[in-house]
């Protein structure tokens, strides 16, 4: 005897975003680096800010901080995206 | 009206076991399989129709419709009267305040603990004694099953997927406990949250794994509280130092004590709320002395309020055990009740 079963998951994707175009070189660009706010971000988005302006050029590299390490980046940090070059975020624990 | 998901066509229940398995569908353990008829009887018996919109998640914007809700209650075990709670469970998880992206995503590993009241647990043969948190009864162990695979299969919360625990805990099979209201003289969990005694709650919280403690050696009230609270500063120091809501699950034994000392689940939470406090410095105790820095003396409270404590009555007759069930994330996902079905007046509380 056939059993016909039912698809448990979502079958419709979540809406997705498009990333930008890559820079070609990072030299002289304002890069944004968005820190979940965690303990372990602060040494290494230091780290990351000195390799950026000493190895890469960068121009400017401004930190910006989450108000909640679990939950997406606050509104007005993502509408200041649109005036960085580039932007680096990740998770530090 | 007709179901709107995709069909498979499996030779027979080991078959549909491998189509689910391969999928990556389920928990890992055997599922019923999902029929039509099955999700049907569901729908019906919570009178929702198939596309009935239970809610957003609001940061992928994933919609959660009754019919997958149903289908996975339905692979959890759930008969049609289990899945009201089911509902209503995912409905609270959806409430800003629950951060539910954040507490299924998190490394942290919580589970959503789910606790039953009113007159729907005694309806469905939820129990709230012997073995409360574990595999008391088939209500509670389906319903917080249910909440998981869909979870899993509708919101894509698998591990190493949006599931990014480092270790997770067991209540991530199932964590719902119904309280033993009938075995207390305490007001029950949705009473003690300001909502009508007469209706039937879901109370989600986003909860670490149960520490368990034990007291069969006084009858003292503050001797018994003493041992909870010092349950919860050692999570503080162990876990997380921030406040917010603790669960405290009471069996009859110490309940017993503490009903004879006339102490109300109000009593409980304003002395635990004292109680469970600890000095930043004494992270230096459990080797994290590198983050004391120059706030050793900056005391730290388990509850902001007392109010944030949730005290349930529950656990089997004999033993003095009890449990501690910390918050995943303090105060940034707060518990939330919602009632199961209608109720016109009813919201969710603030926290």
């Amino acid at each position: 005897m056939v059993l016909q079963v039912l698809d448990p998951t979502n079958e419709t994707a979540p809406p997705l975003g498009q990333p930008a175009r890559r820079p070609v070189s990072l030299a002289g660009k304002t890069v944004g680096v968005i820190s979940n706010g965690k303990e372990g971000t602060k040494g290494f988005f230091a780290h990351l800010d000195r390799i950026l302006r000493e190895e890469f050029d960068v121009a400017d590299v401004v930190l910006r901080v989450k108000s909640n390490f679990s939950a997406p980046a606050d509104r007005h940090i993502v509408d200041e995206i649109a005036r960085w070059h580039a932007v680096v975020t990740g998770i530090g624990d | 009206m007709a179901l709107a998901s995709k069909t498979y066509d499996v030779a027979d229940i080991n078959a549909a076991q491998e189509l689910y398995h391969a999928n990556g569908w389920t928990d890992g353990l055997p599922i019923v399989p999902p029929t039509g008829e099955a999700v049907h009887a569901c729908l019906e018996w919570a009178m929702l129709p198939p596309d009935q919109l239970i809610g957003i998640e609001p940061v992928r914007e994933v919609a959660i419709t009754a019919e997958k809700l149903a289908i996975n209650a339905v692979m959890a075990g759930c008969l049609p009267m289990h899945f009201p709670a089911v509902v209503t469970a995912i409905t609270a998880m959806l409430q800003p305040e629950f951060l539910l992206h954040g507490a299924t995503a998190s490394t942290g590993g919580c589970a959503v603990l789910i606790v039953l009241n009113g007159p729907l647990r005694r309806e469905i043969g939820a129990v709230g004694t012997f073995n409360a948190l574990g595999n008391s009864d088939r209500a509670t162990a389906v319903i917080g099953r249910a909440v998981r695979l869909a979870l899993i299969n509708i919101l894509e919360v698998r591990p190493g997927g949006i599931d990014r625990s480092t270790i997770g805990h067991p209540g991530k099979f199932s964590f719902c406990v119904a309280e033993d209201e009938e075995d207390s003289t305490w007001l029950p969990l949705h009473v003690q949250r300001g909502l009508p005694a007469d209706a039937s709650f879901v109370t989600v919280m986003a909860a670490g794994a149960p520490r368990q403690i034990m007291n069969e050696w006084t009858m003292v009230p503050e001797e018994i509280l003493e041992t909870f609270a010092a349950e919860m500063r050692a999570n503080m120091r162990g876990y997380s130092i921030w406040g917010g809501n603790y669960a405290l699950i009471i069996p009859k034994q110490l309940r017993e004590h503490l009903q004879a000392a006339g102490w109300s689940k109000t009593d409980i939470a304003a002395f635990v709320h004292q109680r469970a406090r600890i000095r930043r410095r004494e992270w230096a105790d459990v080797g994290k002395g590198a983050v004391v820095r120059d706030r050793g003396d900056t005391e730290y409270a388990a509850l902001e309020t007392p109010e944030q404590l949730l005290v349930i009555a529950a656990g089997g007759p004999a033993g003095g055990f009890g449990a501690v069930i910390p918050p995943w994330l303090g105060t940034k996902s707060r518990a939330v009740t919602l009632p199961i079905g209608a109720c016109v007046d009813c919201g969710p509380p603030g926290q």
